[in-house]
């Protein structure tokens, strides 16, 4: 099974090499090879689960990477049931993206370089969900960074989209501080960086990381709240819809954002019971954040990326309050969804000409009937609506949080609530309005090859909860504990019909936000998204900049000011203590050749 | 005669041989210096594979006594820590070559100074005799001044050549007094490194003399190798340097008062070492940490790279400083990376400002569509210098921060801040800035390197290659180092056991 996982992990990287050196000019060949790439890739992942059933395979296949005394760093695969279920999901919607992408993409400049890019990150994210260490997993964590980096900045002649990319990885680069030290903490203290040897040795002694065992997994946790977008780096994300449409679905929905909490779930029994609570007070404040943040944005694709963020607070959450199987069952489910929904954005926004505020659309629902019908499918999966997959996934996390922690179960519940208002909000105004804008009176369906990957999520989203994935996840994760079920039920579903009366109420028929003058002053500070880059900024600006407007003065003005100067101080004072000694007084010669003969005769003869 | 003899040879005859072509003929020097470089790439790429890993000690020796009542002679050969700097020298002579087409003012003595700073250089680092060793590294040194002096560029250039020379030689001249103190100390009459080596296995160098004589060589090498507070003669000077002459001081002469480090000053003076490299596990700091923050300032793009390679110098030292096996072989690793990308970057901004005169990032902006190759080298090569994985240099300041933890968590700490955090913001700014974003083009012809992308090409390949299989190269560079860190691993052991501070939140 593992030279097959290698050849799945190998052949995108392999169709972004070929397509970099050989078909730039050539967008369908590039296509094609890139689609098939990732179909192959899926068909391997198929395979390998359908042989192994969420068995683990054993390690066999070993080659050495690094290998420097004893820091010795493998580059094998993992095949448990938790990489084999997230093979599938990243390269079965990956698959579906990236033949959607066909269709977005074919009248753009540079479609070759852009699934050069989607390639390369399918293979960065294959190697994440394969890693069988940490160094391993940091690497290919670095490449996801990349890909993603260059997919935000797609489009980089606009400045906003060159921004955002810059932005997006250096905030990621803040988590992966954080996550390359814990992994320095993790292999000083365990001597060892291979996840089974580290399941081993924890499994047998719990405090094995010693009284740094806390910090060393919050450490860990820092490169999720990065990759992730966690409060407080949770600022890159909302940018990154910079991109175009299918890859804020792939990248910035659907797989790389849920690697953080795929690591977590990978490397959880290295958490303490305090560390976890940090992580599930993090993901709860993230959920309600972002929830709140989106009821006030008007850019279909923002609303959707709070979106985002706020479930994978719940999924965070969900690893915090000791439910790894949950955390992955809703990061599956969701990535079905969530991609549906980007895909059937971008499908709107493709309709009506790239443009993105909700205001000035509408009336879609009669004119882009498969689009409305997919999109509302992944609407009602995200609200929790039974019998959608979202219903099913969201209910274990509600019931986790009633079980363990009270007050993140009322937050989850708020978060809920909240959910549907502002997804019914954008249904409502962008669909079932009436239009409001020429483009949108005018917008026509999109091609097949754009509508049939929306049919296929569709049918993932619906089946998502029937057939076992959380099963699977328990077996590979272990069974959680879960809280009353009936409750957490009444709670989502009586969650969902307040968001959705109160939505229909302010928003049926409405041309204009009526919540934005209702809140005042609070609806800024929503839109606003509270402030957090501003604040950031100045941050940023008072201390890191400070330093370095500082230290490049104390550079160019004192160390190579005194530097120089110094040397040829040092010489001219030299020569001038020298010229002191050259009077022309024959008196003075005299005098020193008498003192310095008295010295001699003083030190060797007396 | 050894395949290592022919390898430094080549260029010194070369270069000999190149005094006699008369004034008129131009084209023959620089085909002549091609020639050369290229004979010694290749021959050093053989030699590389025909290196035996299994071997701890020297191979391809050759010894030819000079003066033996001063125990002096010339004496080469390899080991894995020279192996990839001989290797990486060669490549990167031939590259400063190719790039040095824009040369057309007294061509000849620009190739013939070119050529003796490549044979200089590659003789250092094959060097086994101390005197031989120095005097090599001279040859390669002062051509910098010159190239500086006569085909730099920008006003400041003579400022530059003033400043370059004025702090190297100091640098050169402690070096010297400690290597005579050092000569004298042993009493092994010689200057031959393994007779020396042999004969402080038994009279090892007492300590009050090595306490004076350690800081001597390291406070000379670093100045080569532009240790904080030493180090703004770099990035100026590489600023003024034409662009053959900064790719062959960034990337191959300042790794040698690296190499001499680790050849001669820690295996001699193991106790002096283990003291101060308490010390230059925190200066390496002002490299990665200060300098990373004045490179954020800069708005030209060859102070920005100049700081950066200032920075990048930082991570090795923090490498030496852990005298361990994992650290001390990245340390060599990113010694090794960093030439070939140090070269590459240079060469990348001396093509941009050979073809506009100006290296102002403000003048730039948006140029990735109109220079498509030039702009994806230089991005690859701003990744590399960012750390990323894909690239020699990740590899290499990866098992620099795993091999220093051990002994340094604080500093360790703080660099991995400066490589991860602010490298990345300076690299990406400059990326935004010259490539993305609107259009912006400076006054001159653009041409995206088409006929002359070799160069890049071969540059670019190595350090993926580095970064793709790093065994490759650590195969051969981790037996010497071994034997070079002897002194160390027997103590370490009697040392470590140490309460570990708590580092991790703060």
């Amino acid at each position: 099974m593992a030279p097959l996982a290698l050849i799945a992990l190998f052949l995108p990287l392999a169709s972004a090499v070929a397509i970099a050196l050989f078909t730039r000019r050539n967008a369908s060949v590039s296509a094609g090879i890139s689609i098939g790439a990732s179909l192959g890739a899926f068909l391997i992942s198929a395979l390998i689960f359908n042989q192994l059933r969420g068995a683990t395979a054993p390690e066999t296949l070993n080659p050495n990477w690094l290998s420097i005394g004893d820091f010795k760093v493998d580059f094998g695969v993992t095949l448990d049931a938790l990489s084999q279920l997230m093979l599938l999901v990243v390269t079965g919607v990956g698959s579906a993206i990236h033949i959607y992408s066909w269709g977005y993409m074919r009248a753009d400049r540079s479609v070759s370089r852009y699934f050069a890019g989607l390639s390369l990150f399918m293979f960065s994210m294959l190697g994440i969900v394969l890693a069988r260490n940490f160094v391993q997993m940091f690497i290919f964590w670095e490449l996801v960074g990349v890909s993603s980096y260059l997919l935000i900045g797609h489009w980089y002649e606009r400045a906003s989209a060159a921004d955002a990319a810059k932005k997006a990885f250096i905030t990621n680069r803040i988590g992966d501080f954080g996550f390359l030290l814990g992994i320095l903490m993790v292999w000083a203290a365990l001597g060892t960086i291979n996840f089974s040897s580290i399941a081993d040795i924890m499994k047998a002694n719990p405090l094995a990381l010693g009284a740094l065992g806390t910090g060393t997994g919050l450490l860990i946790f820092c490169g999720c709240v990065g990759k992730s977008a966690q409060f407080p780096l949770h600022v890159w994300l909302p940018d990154a819809m910079e991109g175009p449409t299918p890859v804020s679905a792939l990248i910035h929905a659907a797989t790389m954002v849920a690697a953080g909490v795929y690591m977590l779930c990978r490397v959880f029994i290295l958490f303490t019971p305090e560390a976890l609570s940090v992580i599930a007070w993090i993901g709860g404040g993230t959920a309600i954040l972002a929830a709140l943040m989106a009821v006030q944005q008007n850019d279909i694709k923002r609303i959707l990326a709070y979106s985002t963020l706020s479930q994978l607070g719940y999924m965070v959450m969900a690893v915090g309050l000791g439910g790894p199987a949950t955390a992955m069952f809703h990061l599956t489910t969701h990535a079905f969804f969530k991609a549906l929904l980007f895909l059937g954005a971008g499908s709107v926004i493709y309709a009506l000409h790239h443009e993105q505020d909700i205001w000035k659309m509408g009336g879609l629902k009669s004119k882009m009937s498969v689009t409305f019908w997919t999109f509302l499918i992944a609407t009602l999966a995200l609200c929790g609506v039974p019998p959608f997959s979202g219903f099913f996934s969201k209910d274990e996390i509600l019931a986790l949080a009633l079980g363990h922690n009270m007050p993140l179960f009322v937050i989850a519940s708020i978060v809920a609530v909240l959910t549907t208002f502002y997804m019914f909000r954008l249904v409502i105004v962008a669909f079932i309005n009436p239009a409001k804008s020429d483009p949108a009176s005018h917008a026509h369906e999109s091609p097949s090859v754009m509508t049939l990957p929306l049919v296929f999520l569709a049918v993932l989203t619906i089946a998502g909860g029937f057939i076992g994935i959380d099963k699977l996840y328990e077996v590979a994760l272990g069974k959680t504990e879960l809280g009353n079920h009936t409750v957490a039920m009444a709670a989502g579903l009586g969650a969902f019909a307040i968001g959705l009366i109160a939505a229909w109420t302010l928003y049926a028929n409405a041309t204009a936000d009526s919540l934005t003058t209702r809140l005042g002053a609070m609806a800024h500070w929503m839109r606003d998204r509270f402030y957090f880059d501003e604040c950031y900024e100045w941050l940023n600006r008072w201390t890191q900049e400070l330093l370095a407007t500082v230290a490049d003065w104390f550079d160019r003005w004192i160390i190579a000011g005194a530097g120089v100067k110094g040397l040829s101080l040092a010489a001219e004072l030299g020569g001038g203590l020298l010229r002191l000694m050259q009077t022309g007084n024959v008196q003075t010669y005299a005098l020193l050749i008498a003192l310095a003969t008295a010295l001699l005769f003083w030190r060797y003869i007396l | 005669m050894t395949i290592l003899t022919y390898i430094v040879l080549s260029p010194l005859l070369m270069a000999a041989l190149l005094l006699l072509v008369p004034n008129t003929s131009q084209l023959r020097t620089r085909w002549g210096a091609l020639l050369a470089t290229l004979v010694s790439a290749i021959l050093a790429t053989i030699a590389f594979f025909k290196f035996d890993p299994a071997i701890a000690g020297y191979q391809f020796e050759q010894k030819i006594p000079w003066s033996s009542t001063l125990g002096i002679s010339f004496h080469l050969g390899v080991d894995g820590l020279s192996l990839g700097l001989i290797w990486m020298g060669a490549i990167v002579s031939f590259a400063a070559c190719c790039l040095s087409k824009d040369i057309v003012e007294r061509e000849k003595e620009y190739y013939i100074l070119l050529l003796l700073m490549t044979g200089g250089i590659l003789g250092a680092f094959a060097s086994l005799d101390l005197v031989s060793m120095y005097v090599l590294h001279e040859l390669a040194l002062v051509p910098t001044f010159i190239m500086i002096g006569v085909w730099g560029r920008g006003k400041d250039r003579n400022y530059a050549a003033y400043k370059i020379t004025l702090y190297l030689s100091a640098g050169a001249l402690l070096t010297l007094a400690g290597l005579i103190a050092l000569y004298i100390q042993t009493g092994a009459k010689s200057f031959d490194l393994p007779e020396i080596m042999g004969f402080a296995v038994n009279h090892p160098i007492s300590l009050p003399a090595q306490n004076y004589i350690f800081p001597l060589l390291l406070f000379g090498l670093g100045i080569l190798v532009s240790l904080w507070p030493f180090h703004t003669w770099a990035p100026l000077g590489y600023a003024a340097a034409p662009t053959g002459t900064a790719m062959m001081h960034a990337g191959v002469i300042k790794k040698f008062g690296l190499f001499a480090l680790l050849r001669i000053a820690l295996p001699l003076m193991p106790d002096a070492a283990q003291l101060w490299m308490q010390i230059l596990a925190w200066l390496c700091l002002g490299n990665i940490l200060y300098c990373g923050l004045v490179a954020l300032k800069q708005k030209n793009i060859n102070l920005l790279l100049g700081n950066s390679s200032v920075a990048h110098m930082g991570i090795v030292f923090l490498g030496i400083a852990s005298l361990n096996l994992i650290g001390v072989t990245g340390a060599v690793f990113v010694m090794i990376a960093h030439g070939l990308l140090a070269a590459l970057s240079f060469g990348l901004s001396g093509y941009l400002y050979q073809q506009t005169k100006t290296l102002e990032i403000g003048r730039y902006g948006g140029l990735l569509r109109e220079l498509p190759f030039l702009g994806t080298c230089m991005i690859m090569a701003l990744f590399a210098g960012c750390g990323l994985p894909g690239f020699g240099n990740f590899v290499g300041e990866l098992s620099v921060f795993f091999g220093a933890w051990k002994e340094h968590k604080v500093p360790v700490i703080i660099a991995c801040w400066g490589a991860l955090v602010i490298g990345s913001i300076y690299m990406l700014r400059a990326i935004r800035a010259i490539w993305h974003g609107p259009i912006t083009k400076p006054d001159g012809v653009m041409c995206d390197a088409a006929g002359n992308r070799l160069p890049f090409v071969i540059l670019l390949a190595a350090l993926i290659w580095l970064g793709v299989c790093p065994n490759w190269l650590v195969r051969r560079i981790e037996p010497s180092l071994k034997t070079i860190l002897q002194p160390f691993s027997n103590r370490s052991q009697a040392v470590t056991p140490m309460p570990i501070p708590p580092v991790a939140k703060r």
